[in-house]
């Protein structure tokens, strides 16, 4: 059994919408092994982009313990939170999120901007994660000028080209076709086996949650 | 550190706000960069005027040689003052009368002042920079005038051959064109000085006496001067003199321009500030994405500043460089000292081009500081929601 990268008791996230507090994940335990390739399902507001926010450290629970990486989240400033992004998690995201006036391989630059590389490192580590993905030939193309599945294979190459320690990917095949989206499926399958990657997916597709090692369901903010 | 040319692209992306910002800021960094040309030229050309090894002597409390009044009988005893050693050429000194008369423009209406120097033999002799380029020289007790380059053809009457009124049913006839190295003197009528004394009569007075001292026996000429009750008068450097004609003007020019650049200002400011946020608007999703990446709210706030910086740079250098085209045009305006019209050029320096950009990256800062700090604020889980 391998150790857990994530760990979390007891977490509880509150938002307050006016003067009502609505609970969004209510006392969730969770513990995610190192390496494995996992699916978080669940209806709309069930809290899986919430749960995952946590996990990532965008956000803090209101209650609870959190530790993803030997990191105690709960305890960390902003300042410190952003640092703990760019060393240990990779994002991917429904939308890709590429900044759309830099090109492919500048993207993909982009995490290794905070670390202490040099240029010409960080350009063969970003063609490297782009070969990886399969997209080298297109390095210097803009985001305008790929195809959705394309974007996002870019997006995956920017994720794990500072060797994250956990990707997080929110519904990542939600704006592709079928065929494209089984592209992009593939590589994370690959990600974990191949370069044992431990992949968090939130997904809303059964067909994409069947791919990963282990499928979570959370409904009204609690694992079922 | 996000990278440079993340801004330089979102720039370029949206052409029309961009020049049309850039515009708005180049507009104030060329009236701020010409406004500092203009007072630059005014001292330039009064400067221009003055020789280093030249004493103006005036009256006592006179400001300018149009106020002051010296009889005939000082002239001699400033010029044979034991401390004014004998030059190795040219004449010891000159004595002159200025003053001002009102002639009709040409090409706008109205009259306006220009100024008369009533000169002795001998004054084109002790300024030897002074070259006739059309004509030849007035003749000694004539009705001959010569006329500087700057003035010719700016009032009736004032071009070669043509003549005008010196004073009523006194015409005079213009014989001659000089230049003097864009000098005030090219701003002035040259006059007999007998001529003016009788047209104005200001028989036995002039206002003006100036004397060849070399600079290391400057000081005890003007002591020598000052000091004799009986002659009343005041000795200063001629560089002195001129920089004192034309501090008012200049610094007038300076203040006014410098107040509207910063009136402008405050909208291209308004317009900057206008644009970086709509930019800040519209890329949440990226700033959110940077964030989530790990990006500080430092190095966000940096970003934006930058291209906010940028964005005024490109103005500044529209501006500045479009000031520059104004080396090119001559302005003529009324000189506060003589009251009369001087020519003067926009006279661009180093400093000056540097403070228009200066000026235009300090607009960029505050324009874009608000909109960064809001960028900077930006929750990064916008990127996952958006």
């Amino acid at each position: 059994m391998e150790p857990s990268i994530v760990e979390l008791k007891g977490i509880t996230k509150t938002f307050q919408r006016g003067k009502e507090p609505i609970v969004v994940l209510d006392g969730l335990t969770l513990e995610i092994p190192t390496g494995s390739f996992e699916a978080l399902m669940g209806p709309s507001g069930s809290g899986k982009s919430t749960l995952l926010n946590l996990i990532a450290g965008l956000d803090r629970p209101t209650q609870g313990s959190a530790v993803v990486a030997g990191a105690n989240l709960v305890s960390m400033s902003d300042g410190e939170l952003a640092k703990f992004r760019a060393r240990h998690i990779g994002f991917i995201f429904q939308a890709y999120n590429l900044l759309p006036v830099l090109t492919a391989i500048e993207n993909v630059e982009l995490p290794l901007l905070l670390t202490n590389l040099s240029k010409t490192e960080r350009r063969e580590r970003a063609q490297t994660a782009l070969r990886v993905v399969g997209l080298e030939e297109r390095m210097k193309h803009y985001p305008r000028q790929l195809s959705g599945g394309q974007e996002q294979r870019v997006a995956i190459a920017r994720a794990i080209v500072n060797d994250p320690t956990i990707i997080v990917a929110d519904e990542p095949t939600g704006d592709l076709d079928r065929k494209a989206a089984d592209d992009i499926l593939n590589l994370l399958e690959r990600l974990n086996k191949e370069f044992k990657k431990t992949i968090l997916m939130v997904t809303h597709d059964p067909h994409a949650a069947e791919r990963a090692g282990v499928t979570r369901k959370l409904d009204k903010g609690q694992l079922q | 550190m996000i990278p440079v040319s993340y801004n330089l692209r979102n720039l370029t992306v949206r052409k029309t706000t961009t020049a049309a910002v850039a515009l708005g800021l180049g507009l104030v960094v060329f009236v701020f960069a010409s406004v500092l040309m203009l007072s630059n030229g005014i001292k330039k050309t009064m400067g221009r005027s003055a020789s280093p090894d030249v004493a103006v002597v005036l009256r006592k409390g006179a400001t300018a040689e149009l106020e002051s009044v010296i009889e005939e009988p000082s002239i001699n005893l400033v010029l044979n003052d034991k401390e004014l050693p004998l030059p190795a050429t040219g004449p010891r000194g000159i004595a002159e009368l200025v003053v001002v008369i009102l002639l009709d423009k040409v090409g706008a209406p109205g009259l306006s002042n220009a100024t008369v120097r009533g000169v002795a033999d001998g004054s084109l002799a002790f300024r030897p920079n002074i070259k006739i380029i059309a004509g030849r020289a007035a003749q000694s007790g004539s009705d001959e005038v010569t006329v500087g380059k700057a003035i010719r053809g700016r009032f009736k009457g004032l071009d070669l051959d043509q003549t005008f009124e010196l004073k009523k049913n006194r015409p005079v006839k213009v014989v001659g064109i000089f230049e003097d190295a864009g000098s005030s003197y090219e701003s002035e009528v040259w006059a007999d000085l007998n001529l003016v004394r009788a047209s104005f009569r200001r028989e036995g007075v002039v206002s003006v006496i100036r004397a060849r001292v070399e600079p290391s026996k400057f000081d005890g000429y003007k002591a020598s001067i000052e000091s004799n009750r009986q002659l009343n008068m005041q000795v200063l450097k001629e560089a002195e003199y001129y920089d004192k004609q034309s501090e008012g003007t200049s610094t007038f020019i300076a203040a006014m321009g410098i107040m509207i650049a910063v009136f402008f200002s405050v909208g291209a400011m308004l317009g900057a500030m206008i644009t970086m946020h709509a930019a800040v608007a519209n890329r949440q999703r990226e700033i959110g994405t940077l964030r989530a990446l790990g990006f500080s709210k430092a190095s966000i706030l940096f970003s934006f500043l930058i291209e906010s910086i940028m964005l005024a740079l490109l103005g500044g250098v529209l501006g500045a460089g479009a000031s520059l085209a104004m080396g090119m045009v001559n302005f003529s305006m009324v000189n506060f000292a003589s009251w009369s019209e001087i020519s003067f050029r926009f006279e661009p320096t180093p400093g000056i081009i540097a403070g228009g950009i200066i000026f235009a990256t300090v607009m960029g800062l505050f324009g874009g500081l608000f909109p960064a700090i809001r960028a900077s604020r930006v929750s990064p889980i916008d990127a996952m929601r958006s």
